[in-house]
């Protein structure tokens, strides 16, 4: 009996069904099916052991304490700190971005010299020698700019700008700025802190809390305490600005005002408190009283922002009538208001005697400094940036043979974005410490790049905003991951080679001195098991255990200070205000209102990879951005929904399409900022629209200071 | 002629046999022979006895425990380990040897132990010890509290997953016996 056809089928047929008996055909459908799930390129977890390693955020302004996940020693995910009082376990969607950034493909990678049109990439050493010798033959007109407002950096970098010959030292413009300079007019003596936690009725006049403006992780904490869910909410927020954005969302009432109104407002309110006889014993009482009562009565007021006499009444009324009313003041999107406002609004404070009280505002004293000759930073946010930048573009401003730029983009990040450019080009030698390849430091001749907060020491100190003198520590949890070096010794390095003495040999020691001095300031101490609203509500601050600062703040917990710098001649400013605040006729013309989200990143960091997947398709469409305006608006100016528009403003054109919302007040076009760069990497270039570069700068009357709070634009 | 009544003479019985024949023979790949060439046999990089471990006294938990957010901690590092096992013993013995190729290979280098893991799950699981701490570990682990030397790890050479690794099928059949929601979202997040 041989193996013939017929015993062939049979041999097979019998395979066949015995194989159906067997894990055969079954294991291999499912083992293949899980097969294509493991191509090479698809990314992995890591394994390994996880752990958590406190610092503090660098890239978001807000300053969060950190906790980083790790595995295997790898961050994997930034999260927020309870422990830290800024965080409150809170974190910003850009301080979440601190590890990812980490990988981003507009980092740069080593030391760049410009060559012609292009980079191309030089040592550490091939650069110090080259900056040395430039800013050797520069002495006496070199300049810096500095977007850090919060780092012991800006001692070093300012100190050498100052040794070597200063042009100027700069702070890119932001609520610190506008904030320092309406201070410094009242005559007031340090820095304005806002008590939210222990505030039960705020009034925000603009400024965007839970977003953009100052301490935003820890503002939203401090209104959620206080607001448990199902339970009466202990505290209310008004909102007045021009949208109903990410705070106004969340408050109690929304009041739709103009941001070029809301010094208008504020004095509005003044009037109904005046009337019901607030009174104060700080200079220019009188002549703001008579500024008020002249020209901000509830008609005025009515006319010229339509906010209506009884909603005035009755925002006074709340605050006259609250045990610990507290009123802030900001501009909608981050920059640009003028410093009247911002005074209106601390006038209201003085009027409701919350100057130095709990639940109001706290003037915070600067921490000490530690580099010989570096400016205060007071100082540093004296200056006027954008008028600098302007004088120079024009040609009334000697231009500095010599720039370096520290943590700034504001080719991008500044109104009249192509002026600024042009200032920047006349500059002839130009320094980047930037980490990413951005707007300004493609202009520059020198780029050397920065590590990123995860991989260098650095430090936050009292952002502005927070109600309390706060300092936490950024340490490195990783080394570089390309060949960048900590700017702090970049720049003491160069210092030694141009025989310049800062007293410091790196950075590090800069900082450990930094948390030396800390140590001995009188009434410190470590957030932990006392916060310092807890102090400022009265509670007995800790004792200070000495010697183990440094390991306090490595572990992720804040020096705090419930401070309060005496108070002298902080007056009402009323000469200012009566020159810059009028209650004339509502503008008839197209107004932008911008806003702004850190989910889209700084100028600095461009918009983080992963958060671009967080834009809605109503903000950002393949490459274009929309721009909101109420259908009362639309109607007016013939726009439809979807339709593509040009919108012109300070000789600047931008595309957009509209988008109908109502959520923004009649007469007000609302453009979202962070997109539309020509920089950084795919995830940012060619993204919509710069709006800001359709604002122009002008001067404001009384104060000086240059604003662009209400540009306005043309749309076709 | 012959020809084809030598195929209807042997034909039905032939085929029957041969039929037969085939069908013991898959059952026989199948199930001996298959199950051996689709998995390779790898052996852990150190020869780690939990039952010396067990005798004196450490509890699983000791090594194997939730982080403080709930997070299965997972294997012990190679510094934990080395809180016992920091320098060489000279040992000669079986074990003295294992503890010295330890020290030498991984203390002394700072490496991890590239530990053969029996049950990772896909990085596309969310699985939560912590959610199943009410039940015993050999409930769905290897039992290798009382092994000298760790049981051999079975790799399928198509997947590239262990042998051991739990299919999707046991959760699900565990998860309705328990009343727990098998939605997908509960695993897949």
């Amino acid at each position: 009996m041989g193996l013939d056809r017929r015993a062939f089928l049979g041999l097979v047929a019998g395979g066949t069904v015995g194989a159906m008996f067997t894990p055969i055909p079954w294991k291999l459908i499912d083992d293949a099916s899980i097969w294509t799930q493991n191509w090479p390129w698809i990314p992995r977890v890591p394994k390994g052991q996880v752990d958590y390693v406190a610092t503090t955020s660098k890239l978001c302004p807000a300053g969060e304490g950190l906790k980083i996940m790790r595995v295997a020693g790898n961050p994997i995910l930034a999260g927020g700190n309870p422990s830290h009082p800024l965080s409150c376990g809170g974190v910003s969607a850009l301080a979440r971005s601190e590890v990812y950034m980490l990988y981003s493909p507009a980092r740069i990678k080593s030391p760049m010299k410009r060559n012609g049109k292009t980079f191309a990439p030089i040592t550490w050493e091939q650069a110090l020698v080259e900056m040395a010798e430039k800013l050797g033959a520069a002495k006496g007109a070199v300049a810096s700019i500095s977007g850090d407002n919060t780092g012991t950096i800006n001692e070093v970098l300012t100190a050498l700008t100052a040794k070597l010959g200063s042009a100027g030292s700069f702070m890119m413009p932001s609520e610190a700025t506008t904030a320092a300079k309406a201070m410094k007019l009242m005559g007031a003596q340090g820095q304005a802190g806002y008590d939210f936690e222990n505030a039960d009725t705020v009034l925000v006049l603009g400024a965007d809390i839970f977003e953009t403006w100052g301490t935003s992780s820890r503002n939203r904490k401090a209104f959620g305490a206080n607001r448990p869910a199902g339970a009466k909410p202990a505290n209310s927020y008004v909102y007045v600005g021009p949208t109903r954005n990410n705070t106004a969302a969340v408050c109690d009432q929304w009041v739709p005002a103009a941001a070029a109104d809301l010094g208008v407002v504020a004095l509005g309110i003044a009037w109904h408190l005046l009337k019901a006889g607030a009174t104060s014993n700080a200079p220019g009482f009188d002549t703001f009283k008579a500024v008020v009562n002249g020209g901000f009565g509830p008609e005025d007021v009515k006319r010229a922002t339509g906010v209506a006499p009884e909603t005035l009444a009755a925002i006074a009324k709340a605050l006259a009538s609250a045990k610990a009313p507290l009123v802030v003041t900001g501009s909608p999107f981050g920059q640009g208001l003028g410093a009247a406002p911002v005074i209106a609004g601390m006038s209201l404070n003085m009027l409701l005697g919350r100057i130095n009280k709990p639940g109001g505002v706290y003037m915070l004293p600067e921490l000490p400094s530690v580099v010989p000759g570096a400016l205060t930073r007071a100082a540093m946010l004296d200056g006027d940036l954008p008028a600098f930048l302007k004088g120079v573009e024009s040609g009334k401003t000697p231009a500095p043979k010599a720039l370096l730029i520290y943590d700034a983009n504001p080719a991008y990040g500044l109104p009249e974005a192509a002026t600024m450019a042009k200032a920047l080009e006349k500059i002839p030698f130009k320094v980047s410490f930037s980490s990413f390849m951005d707007e300004t430091a493609a202009l520059c001749d020198l780029v050397l790049p920065n590590s990123l907060p995860l991989e260098r020491y650095d430090d936050v100190a009292t952002p502005y905003g927070s109600g309390f003198c706060v300092y936490s520590l950024v340490r490195p949890i990783q080394k570089p991951i390309c060949d960048t070096k900590t700017t702090g010794d970049v720049l003491l390095g160069l210092a030694r080679k141009l025989s310049i003495d800062l007293k410091f040999d790196n950075f590090q020691q800069v900082i450990k001195e930094k948390v030396a001095s800390l140590a001995k300031v009188s009434g410190g101490f470590v957030a932990k098991d006392v916060m310092p609203w807890q102090v400022a509500a009265g509670k007995p601050a800790p004792a200070l255990v000495g010697g183990d600062l440094w390991k306090a703040l490595e572990a992720g917990y804040a020096w705090t200070m419930v401070g309060q710098a005496a108070q002298t001649s902080m007056g009402f400013a009323a000469e200012v205000l009566a020159k810059a605040v009028k209650a004339g006729k509502p503008a008839t013309a197209t107004v932008l209102a911008p806003y702004a989200q850190l989910r889209t990143g700084t100028p600095v960091t461009g918009m983080p990879c992963q958060d671009l997947t967080t834009v809605p398709d109503t903000e950002l469409l393949g490459d274009t951005t929309f721009i909101r305006v109420n259908s009362e608006t639309a109607k007016a100016l013939g726009l439809k929904k979807g339709q593509m528009i040009k919108l012109s403003g300070a000789g600047v054109d931008c595309q957009a399409k509209v988008h109908i919302f109502e959520s923004v007040m009649p007469g007000m076009v609302s453009a979202p900022l962070g997109f539309g760069h020509t920089a950084f990497d795919y995830y940012s270039q060619g993204k919509g629209a710069n709006y800001l570069s359709l604002a122009a700068v002008v001067e404001e009357a009384g104060s000086g200071l240059s604003m662009w709070i209400a540009p306005e634009v043309k749309i076709a | 002629m012959e020809e084809k009544r030598s195929n209807s003479a042997g034909g039905v019985g032939g085929m029957a046999l041969f039929a037969l024949i085939g069908f013991v023979g898959a059952l026989v790949v199948g199930w001996g022979i298959f199950p051996k060439m689709l998995y390779s046999q790898k052996t852990q990089p150190i020869r780690f006895s939990h039952t010396v471990h067990t005798q004196l006294g450490i509890e699983c938990e000791q090594c194997h425990h939730l982080g403080p957010d709930g997070r299965f901690a997972g294997l012990p590092s190679t510094e934990s380990c080395a809180e016992c096992h920091g320098e060489e013993t000279g040992d000669t013995s079986a074990n003295g040897k294992e503890i010295d190729k330890f020290v030498k290979d991984y203390v002394k280098t700072g490496r991890q132990v590239p530990w053969l893991v029996y049950q990772y799950q896909p990085d596309n699981v969310f699985f939560s010890h912590a959610a199943h701490k009410g039940f015993e570990c050999t409930k769905c682990h290897l039992d290798v509290a009382k092994t000298d030397t760790p049981p051999p790890y079975y790799e399928n050479r198509l997947s590239g997953y262990s042998k051991d690794t739990m299919k999707m099928w046991e959760c699900e059949r565990c998860h309705a016996s328990m009343g727990t929601s098998n939605a997908c979202f509960v695993c897949h997040k």
